[in-house]
């Protein structure tokens, strides 16, 4: 199959030509298909809405976008599910344990759900993620939701990439404000607080709305919404909030310029990552600069610069 | 490292959908399976408890896997995995490699290589026998997948 074909099949929505699409953006062997590939597909782009979930682990982020994706289903929206996972730092193996957690709303449904694998530190998640999302819009899909690991650079650019970010807590993990206040409080359009029959997620509430009152940011009035997932309370009005944040954002769509930016600088670090990567294993050139600056006995921040200087020569 | 040593594999690991199909709850043995595939360096799935075959091929279109590993302990395997043969088979689907084990008669064995059903390996059986299998079938599956190039 040539890739103008598979680009075509991915338009026409086949299932297993965007899982296919999706593979060869997640493989960097093969980059120049994927070039191809985002060439014909980037023409169909630009409808879809993206959701980044974030929060720490263990708050249900799982669960509930298994409850989300169902109940977005229910109204007719096309939803697809992208879930990232942490991969070993010792082995490069990854487990891909999220999609058990909605392996029910997937079965009942049409959802299209592909789980990533962090990779650890080598980079490329993020220019991964974009290039699946690129490929699901193009397919059509109205919706595409993101789980990330929830925490480090990638998910930051990750969240970047969301139309609508919503950031997850819940009572017994410490301190809210505590927990969330570092960055978290601006990159979140909606808060959910999850497992509302527990004690204490009235406070958890609270707290999330208080703080959210002492530092409004953007014209958006952010809500914060308790949920339980696991039978699906107040699922359809978290449902109702992002539709309605979403609505808000289509309307101010127009600084797309500023999205294609934002796009086009992940792609060029994750490029950069990778060619620094290539070059400094084995027998790289930038491997043997690295060798040789440490034998004359140069301190780290000079040699980072000589070895800089001769990458961007 | 299994998983990664192979240039085929550098920059997109081995990936594994573990899968009980069929009424059987002794799941045990496939999280130690998970592990030692992941510390094989390869991305594992599981597919949970009770998946239909239907479920289990849509898993494996959706992650785009290389191999499907399947288990039973309940003594239906010749129908079920049978049934997921045929599935892939009327789908049309070619790169993806299927391997089986569990409690599995010997004379079973062969009915089940037939339907391209291989490894089909019992308890006792070392995890790295078991890992050098299924790498050999992704290998088949995954030149199968870039076979465009």
């Amino acid at each position: 199959m040539d890739t103008d074909h598979l680009a075509r099949m991915v338009i026409s929505g086949d299932t297993r030509a965007i899982s296919r699409a999706i593979s060869i953006a997640e493989d960097r062997s093969m980059s120049e298909e994927c070039r191809l590939l985002m060439r014909a597909l980037y023409p169909k782009t630009g409808n879809i809405h993206v959701i980044g979930i974030t929060g720490p682990p263990g708050v249900g982020k799982s669960t509930i976008i298994g409850q989300i994706a169902l109940e977005m289903d229910r109204r007719k929206i096309r939803t697809s599910i992208i879930a990232v996972d942490a991969t070993s730092p010792f082995s490069g193996g990854t487990l891909l344990g999220n999609r058990i957690r909605m392996q029910e709303s997937l079965n009942r449904t049409s959802i299209f759900m592909r789980s990533l694998a962090s990779r650890g530190f080598k980079g490329g998640l993020s220019s991964a993620t974009l290039s699946t999302i690129k490929i699901l819009d193009a397919a059509g899909y109205d919706t595409a939701i993101i789980e990330t690991v929830g925490a480090g650079q990638t998910d930051i650019d990750i969240m970047k990439i969301a139309d609508t970010t919503v950031v997850m807590h819940a009572p017994g993990l410490g301190d809210i404000v505590q927990s969330i206040k570092a960055g978290i409080m601006e990159i979140g359009d909606v808060f959910v607080v999850n497992k509302i029959d527990r004690e204490g997620s009235f406070l958890a509430i609270k707290d999330i709305q208080d703080s959210l009152a002492i530092n409004p940011s953007g014209e958006y009035h952010k809500k914060v919404i308790g949920v339980n997932s696991l039978n699906g309370e107040n699922i359809p009005s978290l449902v109702d909030e992002l539709m309605s944040h979403r609505s808000f954002i289509s309307k101010k769509r127009k600084d797309s310029k500023s999205r294609f930016m934002l796009e086009l600088q992940i792609y060029i670090e994750d490029e950069l990552r990778r060619i620094i990567d290539e070059r400094s294993e084995g027998n790289g050139d930038l491997h043997r600069e690295m060798i040789s600056v440490a034998r004359k006995g140069i301190d780290p921040f000079n040699g980072a610069e000589i070895i800089l200087a001769k990458l961007l020569r | 490292m299994v998983g990664k040593s192979q240039s085929l594999f550098k920059e997109k690991p081995i990936k594994v959908l573990l899968a009980k199909p069929g009424i059987d709850g002794h799941d045990r043995g496939m999280f130690v399976l998970a592990k030692a595939f992941r510390d094989a360096g390869m991305d594992v799935l599981y597919a949970g408890l009770l998946p239909t075959p239907e479920e289990v091929i849509d898993t494996a279109v959706n992650e785009d896997v290389d191999v499907i590993a399947l288990s039973l302990l309940n003594g239906a395997h010749l129908t079920v995995f049978k049934k997921i043969a045929d599935l892939l088979k009327k789908r049309g689907i070619e790169d993806i490699a299927l391997v089986g084990g569990g409690t599995i008669p010997d004379a079973d064995k062969p009915k089940l290589e037939k339907m391209g059903i291989t490894g089909n390996y019992g308890p006792g059986t070392p995890l790295s026998t078991i890992v050098k299998h299924i790498t050999e079938r992704a290998t088949e599956a995954r030149k199968k997948k870039l076979g465009f190039r």
